[in-house]
Order: structure tokens, then C-alpha cells, then sequence
């Protein structure tokens, strides 16, 4: 449809347009309907595209991290004292996981405990995450997941906590901070199983007299007896030395004057 | 923290064993799935189902082992699963043992 339109301008001077020029008369370039673009001119378009420049930093970005460190409500700062005071005052805490728990099971198991003086603290997980890395108990915090209950109390009752425990199915022992010593659920376990400290001490005593009274036993029977055991143990250590068995019959003869 | 289907429906489960170490700190969902499983509504859909939990100290993973009614066991181990998923497997399996039931009681 289009027809071409060869014009010749025959000039023969240098710098001067080319001998031969061809003007292909194609389709206008004003049309009614709009004309899809060249892909030479689109790439053009595209690569020279605006682009504007971004802001570094919002006008308020700054500012407001500031505020959020003071957005801690007064609620909160109430309940980190009051987690500090308990921590302080109490001897024995426990960290329990409670699964769903009717409200009379709660009640029942809150007045069995108080007989023993053990209260049931329920302190927000976020609370505990936000005080416990600044205090001695940071090892305590991954216990604080999910739902969780506290025991605490003054005396150190862990038996009568466990026999407690082991009527509701649903409270799972986790583990607790007993007389600042983190203990697991075996660590518990087993320090209720400890005897009393008068048994201990007792113990301890017996222990370290245990020799003496053997030996105080030994002397206070017959010195006859005594030097034949002597003998005996003289003969089994040093098998050739008959002079040395001898030399202990002086001695019972002399214990035997005081007494 | 509610499951996607609805309730946890237990009536093809015999035994859910979970064990975990509450010091290790992939044991996040192990415990959520936990509380889903055993509470009152879970636990109201079976009352045969057993729900028990082992408490451990030794930096082992959390390890969850179901024992279905026909003798199947499912263990998972909890350590990189979230609790919806850890969902999801149980519900499928029971949803697959217990078609009619399921079925029925949807239409």
C-alpha cells in the first residue's frame, strides 16, 4: 500500500548529503487510534525512566523508637516489683504448666496448697521475659513458655507440693529455683528424697567418729585380746620380722598397770 | 491459638505420649500442642485417650508419640514443626481412620 518515493539529488560535492536518498512514504504518524510504540523507542522509554529518590529515614522513624521504650505501662512496672519482691522473699519457686485446668480443680488445689503456706502466683509471660535476663534467674527463662503457673513459698515443702501435684493430672512439673539453686523436675524429685537436716548432721557425726570408736572400743576390751591381735597384724604385714612381735607385749603389759 | 478445623477430635487416639526438656528452646510448639490437646474439649471427645507427659532433663528433642486405636503409630518430633502442622498430621490420620464417622456427622 505504500508507494515508494525515490528522489535522486545528484550532487557530486563532499560533506554534502548522500548521492542516493530513499523516503519510503509509509503510514502517518498521526493517527486516530493510538499507535503502538517502536520497541527501539520503548526500550529508550524504559531505560530513562524516573526514578525518584527514596527518603533514607521517615520524618518520625527516629523518634518513636525512643517512645516505645517509655510505652511500659504502669501496670507492667507494678507487676515487675511485685515479680522482684517474690522472687526475693520466697525460698522456693516452681514453675508448673497448667493444661486447662477447670476453675473448681484451681480452687481445690489453691486450698490444699495454702494448708502447706504455698501460694499460686500468675504472673504475664511478658513480664517475666522482661525481668528476668536482668536478674541472677536468666537461666529460668525458657520455662516461660506458653501457660504457665508459679508455686512459691518461704519453707522449702516439696513433698507435700509433690503429693499435691499428683492428685490433678493436668499440672506438669517443669522445673523450679529451690534455696537459689535451679533444679529440673528430677532435681526436685530428688531433693525430696533428701532427708531432714538432723538426719544429715547425725549422720556426718557418726561418720567421722566411726574410727575413734572402733579404736576406743578395741582398747577397752581384755589387753590379752588386744595383743593377740596386735601380734596377728604384725606377723600378716612383715612375714620374716620375729624380733618386732616382741616389742608390743611391753605395751598391754603397761595398759594393763592402768588399768 | 485455635486450630483450623475446629476441635481436636481424639476418638480414633489410644495414647498421646509427649516428652520434652522445658530448658531446651525448640520446645515452643511442643508445649502448645500440648495445652490443645490436652484440654477439656480434647479431652472430652475420648475419655479413654490417655494424654501423658514426660518431663525430661537430658537436652533431648521434644518427641511426640500417638498410638491410634487400630495399633498405628505416629511419632513426630517437635523440634522444627509448628504446632499447626503437628496438628494438621494428627487430624488427617484421624480423619482418614474415622471416614464414615467424620463424613456423617459434617453433612
Amino acid at each position: 500500500m505504500a508507494a515508494t518515493l525515490c528522489s535522486r539529488i545528484l550532487l557530486t560535492k563532499p560533506g554534502c548529503l548522500p548521492l542516493a536518498q530513499s523516503v519510503r512514504h509509509g503510514s502517518k504518524a498521526v493517527t486516530r487510534h493510538r499507535k503502538p510504540m517502536h520497541i527501539l523507542k520503548q526500550k529508550l522509554l524504559a531505560v530513562t525512566e524516573y526514578i525518584p529518590p527514596k527518603p533514607s529515614a521517615a520524618p518520625g522513624a527516629y523518634p518513636s523508637q525512643t517512645k516505645r521504650m517509655e510505652q511500659e505501662s504502669g501496670l507492667v512496672r507494678f507487676l515487675k516489683k511485685k515479680v522482684e519482691t517474690t522472687f526475693e522473699e520466697c525460698k522456693m519457686l516452681v514453675v508448673v504448666q497448667n493444661n486447662a485446668t477447670n476453675a473448681e480443680d484451681m480452687l481445690l488445689l489453691r486450698h490444699r496448697l495454702h494448708k502447706h503456706d504455698i501460694a499460686i502466683k500468675f504472673f504475664p509471660n511478658q513480664v517475666m521475659r522482661s525481668y528476668l535476663p536482668s536478674s541472677q534467674y536468666r537461666n529460668m527463662l525458657p520455662l516461660f513458655i506458653g501457660q504457665t503457673v508459679m508455686f512459691v513459698s518461704k519453707e522449702p515443702k516439696v513433698k507435700e507440693m509433690l503429693r499435691v501435684l499428683r492428685s490433678s493430672p493436668q499440672m506438669i512439673l517443669l522445673g523450679g529455683c529451690i534455696e537459689n539453686t535451679l533444679l529440673s523436675r528430677e532435681g526436685i524429685l530428688n531433693y525430696s528424697r533428701l532427708p531432714s537436716i538432723t538426719t544429715v548432721q547425725g549422720e556426718l557425726v557418726g561418720g567421722l567418729t566411726l574410727m575413734t570408736s572402733q579404736t576406743v572400743s578395741m582398747l577397752q576390751r581384755h589387753p590379752a585380746h588386744l595383743s593377740a591381735l596386735l601380734q596377728q597384724y604384725i606377723k600378716q604385714n612383715q612375714p620374716g620380722g620375729t624380733p618386732e612381735s616382741t616389742a608390743p607385749e611391753t605395751t598391754p603389759k603397761t595398759e594393763g598397770a592402768a588399768v | 491459638m485455635a486450630a483450623s478445623k475446629g476441635a481436636v477430635v481424639l476418638k480414633t487416639v489410644k495414647k498421646i505420649v509427649v516428652k520434652f526438656c522445658p530448658f531446651e528452646s525448640s520446645v515452643r510448639s511442643t508445649r502448645d500442642f500440648l495445652v490443645l490437646v490436652g484440654s477439656e474439649k480434647a479431652r472430652a471427645t475420648n475419655m479413654n485417650c490417655e494424654v501423658i507427659t514426660e518431663v525430661k532433663h537430658d537436652r533431648s528433642e521434644p518427641v511426640i508419640d500417638i498410638t491410634f486405636i487400630d495399633g498405628e503409630q505416629l511419632v513426630m518430633n517437635g523440634s522444627n514443626l509448628t504446632t499447626q502442622e503437628m496438628l494438621s498430621a494428627l487430624q488427617t490420620r484421624c480423619v482418614a481412620k474415622d471416614p464414615q464417622a467424620k463424613a456423617g456427622g459434617k453433612k
